[in-house]
């Protein structure tokens, strides 16, 4: 994170830490992987119950918003829960909360978000369309209007936490621009189709919307008027995302480099070896620049500074490629004992090739980055 | 892009100093035209002289060596002042031929010299007398720097120097050089070496330029024979040379980390990225701008470009504030240099076929084959960089070989059989 953090942030940084040490370990979600469970609600709502979504909520609905400064905080928690690869439902729910914050209605504010904070009610954010391409764009659901009623068509792809959402976010568009909207996930003709996922922490599904109905009071915000919501949600969202992939990144680093020094082959230590040391340099080097970009893009989406729109998009692309290079290669400095079933850094590897792909792969987000170049 | 200085926060004494500053530079100093002038040019002769004369002009003008004490011909004036100054100086060419002297011999200096050699040498520096080399590395070694041969004897009241020296900057145009050299062959390698200070005029000097493949030749080798140094011009102890060594690297490395001879990377900076125009303009005139190939490359190089400008501010910002260790500076410099590698890839890959054949007077070969002279062997190769990442950052053992050679007696250390003496 940022090497400016302010004294409250780094308490919310320790005390983050602390939690997930103590009561989500990475043993933990093996716990949770061989007894083949999703993680239980009451977790979940244990741990937003520390206060993880309190920077988005107003101070008048029991959050702090006012005073925190909510996607450099959020940041920061991100990136514990990426040391310890948690599979809670922290992104989706941060996003909902952010948007029903800046956007909701006075009913849509005092209802859900209470809930969401104190994890009693879980989100998810349908948008993307299924492809290569997916991942940053409100492709996925179309909208149609008829009088007071919305008709929803299409498919949503790989939505985080949606296996395990009460209330799903809805980014559709129609012939008028974009449109936002929050409905039960147990709406007729919403059909959640969980996916098997590469992450064994993470639960994501394919959610399809068939000639799905809803009043107009299903709308957040305007109608045909979210285009620019969308955009800065999906910002906050890649910061979350790049965030954790440098706590993933950090953590495998850290148990790779006491592995190194604790090994010995041909007498000495393996990590006196130059064939490795330079390779964690390189890492070392990649990572700290993955740190750079991320501080730089949650500071530009907080203060919707005008390059926030390409700092998030080189900060997906860079802790995406260089989290897999990275821990795949840790991975293999451990040797025979890194391929096994037993060693925690598979969870790593996984998460890190997940969060690669998802949210838009580099190549999508060097195109995004031309676009925005003008190019 | 000058953006305007920030002057609130001066008191009434640093207004006037920046009021003095501001009219003195716009009638004194050319203007800064880093498109079409590089910043040193070791070639431009004219632009050498220009910048000795304005050297010259700061110093009468009472602007040189703003923060360096009264005694030694400065200001001695707190940091502040330096900041307005070059502040006030974002619009103006400074005499950056300058720089070797400014960066990385006055800090040495000061730090190890005796009162003579300072009260001697700094005010030459400050006047605009002295352009100074750094004559350290050698035909037989440049990462190895304490493993080199070139050997001064003590003959009365003089040393006498012989050898050869490579990779010199600007070595024909220098008056004075700082010069590494083994004074003691019985003792490990980093014990037996002395620094002096050498007048690139001395009889027995000889100074050949190097071209490079690029065509520049700001590079020199000089071959010592039987060349006189007196005996007061030992900078630090006899014997003591590497403790110097480490001050004159440390100030290079801080240097290239905060931008050379100050001026560049003391500009107020905003910390917004900026995708830079060069590489939609370098698509468009090859006409692969919709080519979705080149737009990959294109998009992975404004990550490159952000990697590069955000990690190296981060990380002397983080060292200035405490929340880095030093040598996090290790990971910034590695990080420039595999950008840098990656950069020269990503231009040739994107300019294609027009990078290696082009129609007489079109672009295109300039992109082709970019910067293999740059970061990845100057300044320290990749693979010594690397080694300061793991060993001095991450904390990772020595190399048991490297631990051999730096204990045994330098005359007694494995080299190649075929050259052995």
């Amino acid at each position: 994170m940022d090497i400016n953090i302010t004294e409250d942030q780094r308490m919310l940084q320790d005390a983050t830490r602390r939690y997930l040490e103590a009561r989500a370990p990475v043993t933990y979600l093996r716990q949770l992987v061989e007894a083949q469970t999703p993680m239980p609600d009451i977790a979940w709502r244990e741990g937003a119950g520390q206060g993880w979504l309190a920077p988005f909520v107003p101070e008048s609905l029991g959050g702090m918003a006012e005073s925190a400064q909510g996607a450099i905080d959020a940041a920061i928690v991100a990136e514990e829960m990426g040391r310890v690869v948690y599979p809670g439902h922290y992104l989706p729910n941060s996003v909902l909360a952010f948007a029903i914050a800046q956007w909701g209605s006075q009913a849509q504010r005092e209802t859900l978000l209470p809930a969401l904070a104190a994890g009693e009610q879980r989100g998810a954010w349908c948008f993307a369309a299924p492809g290569v391409d997916s991942g940053t764009a409100p492709d996925g659901v179309r909208l149609e209007r008829s009088g007071g009623q919305i008709t929803l068509r299409g498919v949503a792809a790989n939505v985080q936490s949606a296996p395990d959402a009460d209330l799903l976010l809805v980014t559709a568009t129609d012939g008028e621009g974009v449109t936002q909207l929050l409905l039960p996930a147990a709406t007729a003709g919403i059909e959640v189709r969980a996916l098997d996922t590469l992450d064994l922490g993470r639960r994501l599904a394919d959610v399809e919307f068939r000639d799905v109905s809803v009043t107009a009071d299903a709308v957040l915000g305007a109608h045909g008027a979210a285009a620019d919501c969308f955009e800065q949600q999906l910002q906050l969202a890649l910061v979350l995302h790049c965030a954790e992939t440098v706590g993933v990144i950090d953590r495998a680093l850290e148990f790779t480099l006491d592995y190194v020094q604790q090994r010995y082959a041909f007498g000495r230590p393996i990590g006196s070896f130059q064939a490795l040391k330079h390779r964690l340099a390189d890492h070392a080097a990649q990572h700290e620049g993955g740190k750079a970009l991320v501080a730089r893009a949650a500071k530009a989406v907080q203060e919707q500074a005008a390059d926030a729109a390409v700092a998030v998009s080189i900060a997906k692309s860079h802790c995406g490629r260089w989290a897999t290079e990275i821990i795949r290669d840790c991975l293999h400095m451990h040797g025979g004992i890194g391929m096994t079933w037993e060693h925690d850094i598979q969870f790593y590897l996984r998460r890190a090739v997940s969060n690669e792909a998802l949210w838009g792969s580099p190549a999508v987000h060097h195109e995004r980055l031309c676009r925005l170049a003008g190019l | 892009m000058s953006a305007t200085p920030d002057d609130t926060k001066d008191n009434a004494e640093e207004h006037a100093f920046r009021l003095r500053a501001r009219e003195w530079l716009r009638t004194h100093l050319p203007p800064r035209r880093l498109q079409d002038e590089p910043m040193m040019d070791w070639a431009d002769k004219a632009l050498i002289a220009r910048d000795r004369e304005s050297q010259r002009a700061l110093w009468e003008g009472g602007l040189a060596g703003i923060t360096l004490p009264r005694e030694y011909g400065g200001l001695g004036l707190d940091r502040r002042y330096a900041d307005i100054y070059y502040e006030e100086a974002q619009p103006y060419r400074l005499p950056w031929h300058f720089g070797n002297a400014f960066n990385i011999v006055l800090p040495t200096l000061l730090a190890h010299g005796s009162e003579e050699l300072k009260r001697r040498y700094v005010p030459a520096i400050l006047r605009g007398e002295h352009l100074w080399c750094q004559l350290l590395s050698e035909p037989s070694g440049g990462s190895d720097l304490a493993g080199l041969t070139t050997r001064a004897e003590l003959r009365g009241d003089h040393w006498l120097l012989n050898g050869s020296k490579v990779w010199t900057t600007g070595g024909l145009d220098c008056d004075m050089g700082i010069c590494l050299a083994r004074t003691d062959p019985t003792v490990p390698k980093h014990a037996g070496l002395t620094m002096f200070l050498v007048d690139m005029t001395s009889p027995g000097l000889a100074i050949n330029p190097i071209k490079l493949i690029s065509g520049t030749v700001d590079f020199c080798q000089e071959f010592f024979d039987d060349v006189a140094v007196p005996a007061d011009h030992v900078l630090g102890e006899v014997g003591g040379g590497w403790a110097v060594a480490s001050t004159q690297l440390g100030a290079e490395k801080a240097s290239m980390a905060r931008g050379w001879y100050e001026g560049l990377a003391a500009a107020v900076e905003s910390d917004e990225i900026e995708l830079k125009d060069e590489y939609g303009r370098m698509a468009r005139s090859l006409g692969v701008h919709e080519d979705p190939r080149a737009r990959q490359l294109i998009g992975e190089a404004f990550v490159l470009d952000a990697v590069h400008t955000l990690t190296t501010r981060r990380v002397s910002a983080g060292i200035r504030n405490g929340a880095l260790p030093p040598t996090a500076g290790t990971l910034s410099s590695l990080l420039v240099a595999l950008c840098d590698v990656r950069r020269s890839a990503l231009l040739s890959g994107i300019s294609g076929p027009a990078g290696v054949a082009a129609k007489p007077g079109e672009e295109g070969l300039q992109w082709g084959m970019t910067r293999v002279t740059r970061h990845r062997i100057g300044g320290g190769t990749t693979e010594m960089q690397r080694n300061g990442v793991a060993e001095r950052h991450l904390g990772l053992p020595r190399d048991e070989a490297d631990i051999a050679d730096r204990t045994v007696p330098f005359n007694r250390r494995k080299v190649n059989p075929d050259r052995a003496q």
